[in-house]
């Protein structure tokens, strides 16, 4: 019968929207159930990475590492780093002077995973760090003890921060680069802003305090620690967990994916449900016509 | 009972023809004639529209359903997804009934619909131009004094009107575009208001700074940089407008207004993110690139004893875009 055959066509659009709608809730839902969860989370790494080294720091907001990383972090720095910046850390053609730049600088960069560097090019990538957080803090380590000077690792608790007001600073200081999203944007000849969405807190007060590649540099008179902090936590907490209100954040990206789905979706949808309603047109045409 | 139950077939056939009047009983007939079984087909289309009633009265149904699903979610809290759904499923639910139901069940056209005359005719003209002339033209002819009364109601009408409409377009610009809230020896703030100290920033930090008192003033901000630790001299002219290597421009775009915010501190550029013009920092913000037709304008600063930022003078040049009474290049 060809009606039960149309019967189950017609159905089809209505189960289709409810089972859409239904897959978005699932995710929204879930997205936000998990959000506490997440968070919890991610404070709790903040509080393992600086407890590693937590011995003589607690008075300051900087974390301070032993000496006896020293040895261990020599190895390494020759291993990974020396044959651009030289076994002394002073730099080559290949590769700046290391001497000086403090701990912020060198933890920031080999943290995120940009050095060593997979391949020269205007931006060093960020990428998965190879070294562990132990082995990192030894390079650290090694390169402090070749001169003095630079930021060190601020150590960043985020148990007393202020997101809404984390909120205001990124809008302030943040946005107009990385986007208020924090996905990240193309700037001029080809570099880029980073997207904030894997940046743990202490990686950012760090990228603050140092301005790594083209970024400013945020002084402790600009931004104190506890604003340092704020920002962090709105990052952290918001940022890479937004609450997007639609079930789905397209990537922050703004109107072209939101206007791709737009035409795609709402407008592919409209065009097959016209059809639709217009096709009966077309069936009565050829019949009457033979 | 075999008639009862026929009459009653009889009685459904001819419900579904009255329903279905015009193009679906044209139809049937039309198969009649090709010689097919006349029970059959009488059958199969019965069938066809009992079908699509159900669906009609289903989606219908399934409408009724969901909208009051949508006024369930509102009223426990609204959750987005849900009520997005119900209001979609309610919405392709109700519409497919009323597409069925237009379908199938309304008579089908073509129907002629005959129009009348639209012109009046003679008689009826000659009539209005009687009517207007003795009711109208001699209303006036004798009461002066209503048409005067008229004409002065509309006047009155066109003034008050005039008054709203102009004030619509805003106030005069007056100065404002020539000049910036900065006087010389302006304090240099922060947008909380707070006066910004010689060594408040780092070497490559940046911060958008106003006049003191009017911290927050659009065409007042300002972009601090220190570019480095030591005087820069962007122009001839300028030796001394960058203490400690502070230098400050106008945000806004000479382009169109758009807030210049980007500073690239490696390659000493300023990057606007509306259309992409690139001003150097250190040649004094002139345009390398994109469509900013003028360099930033910059702000002479200077230090006072207490260390504080201040400005020596305003802006010598109006900031951002163009506009027709700008004389300056």
């Amino acid at each position: 019968m060809p009606y039960h055959k149309k019967l189950i066509r017609m159905l089809l659009l209505p189960a289709l929207l409810v089972l859409l709608s239904t897959g978005f809730a699932v995710i929204s839902i879930y997205r936000n159930g998990s959000f506490a969860a997440r968070t919890s989370l991610v404070s709790t790494g903040t509080s393992v990475s600086t407890g590693a080294s937590q011995a003589g720091a607690e008075k300051s907001n900087t974390v301070s590492i032993p000496k006896s990383l020293i040895p261990e972090g020599h190895i390494l720095f020759i291993e990974n780093c020396s044959s651009c910046h030289t076994n002394t850390g002073e730099g080559s053609y290949r590769g700046p002077n290391l001497v000086g730049l403090g701990a912020a600088t060198v933890d920031f960069w080999v943290s995120t995973g940009r050095m060593p560097l997979s391949q020269p090019g205007i931006e060093a990538v960020q990428k998965p760090s190879r070294l562990t957080r132990q082995q990192t803090l030894a390079i650290v380590a090694y390169v402090t003890s070749l001169g003095k000077g630079g930021p060190p690792i601020p150590k960043v608790n985020l148990k007393h921060a202020n997101v809404s007001e984390g909120q205001t600073l990124f809008a302030l200081n943040c946005a107009s680069c990385h986007t208020i999203t924090g996905s990240g944007d193309a700037l001029s000849n080809r570099s880029f802003s980073s997207s904030l969405h894997i940046a743990s807190p202490t990686q950012i007060a760090e990228a603050l305090r140092i301005g790594p590649g083209n970024m400013p540099r945020f002084g402790p008179r600009t931004l104190n620690h506890k604003e340092v902090e704020d920002i962090a936590a709105y990052v952290t907490r918001f940022i890479q967990h937004p609450n997007n209100a639609g079930g789905v954040g397209l990537g922050g990206v703004g109107p072209v994916a939101e206007g791709f789905i737009a035409l795609l979706i709402g407008l592919g949808g409209l065009m097959l449900v016209s059809f639709w309603i217009g096709d009966r047109q077309e069936k009565e045409e050829s019949r009457d016509g033979h | 009972m075999d008639t009862k139950e026929n009459g009653e077939n009889i009685n459904a056939v001819s419900k579904a023809g009255n329903l279905s009047a015009g193009n679906n009983s044209h139809n049937l007939a039309n198969h009649t004639c090709e010689g097919c079984g006349r029970s059959d087909l009488a059958e199969q289309e019965r069938r066809r529209l009992r079908a699509l009633e159900v669906v009609a009265q289903l989606s219908v149904i399934g409408a009724l359903l969901c909208f009051i699903g949508v006024g369930v979610t509102y009223w426990v809290g609204g959750q987005n997804q849900f009520l997005g759904g119900f209001l979609a499923a309610g919405l392709a639910l109700l519409g497919i009934g009323v597409i069925v139901i237009g379908k199938y069940f309304m008579p089908q056209g073509p129907f002629v619909e005959q129009r009348h005359e639209i012109s009046s005719t003679v008689q009826q003209k000659q009539l209005f131009e009687e009517a207007l002339v003795e009711r109208g033209g001699s209303a006036f002819k004798r009461r002066k004094f209503l048409g005067v009364l008229m004409g002065a109601s509309a006047t009155m009408f066109g003034i008050t009107f005039a008054f709203p409409w102009i004030r619509s377009l805003g106030p005069l610009p007056g100065k404002t575009l020539f000049q910036t809230w900065w006087r010389p020896g302006s304090r240099v703030v922060t947008v909380h208001g707070r006066p910004v100290k010689v060594d408040d920033l780092e070497v490559g930090g940046i911060l958008t700074v106003f006049p003191e008192g009017h911290a927050g003033s659009s065409m007042s901000q300002t972009i601090l940089i220190r570019a480095a630790s030591l005087p820069i001299t962007t122009r001839k002219g300028r030796e001394t407008w960058s203490p400690h290597g502070y230098l400050g421009f106008s945000k806004i775009c000479t382009h169109a207004g758009c807030p210049v915010g980007l500073y690239e501190e490696q390659s000493q550029q300023l990057l606007c993110p509306c259309h992409q013009s690139i001003f150097d920092v250190l040649d004094g913000a002139v345009p390398v690139f994109g469509p900013a037709p003028r360099p930033l304008p910059q702000l002479p600063l200077g230090v006072d004893e207490e260390g504080y930022l201040r400005a020596r003078s305003d802006f010598l040049e109006p900031v951002g875009p163009g506009f027709w009474e700008r004389t300056t290049a």
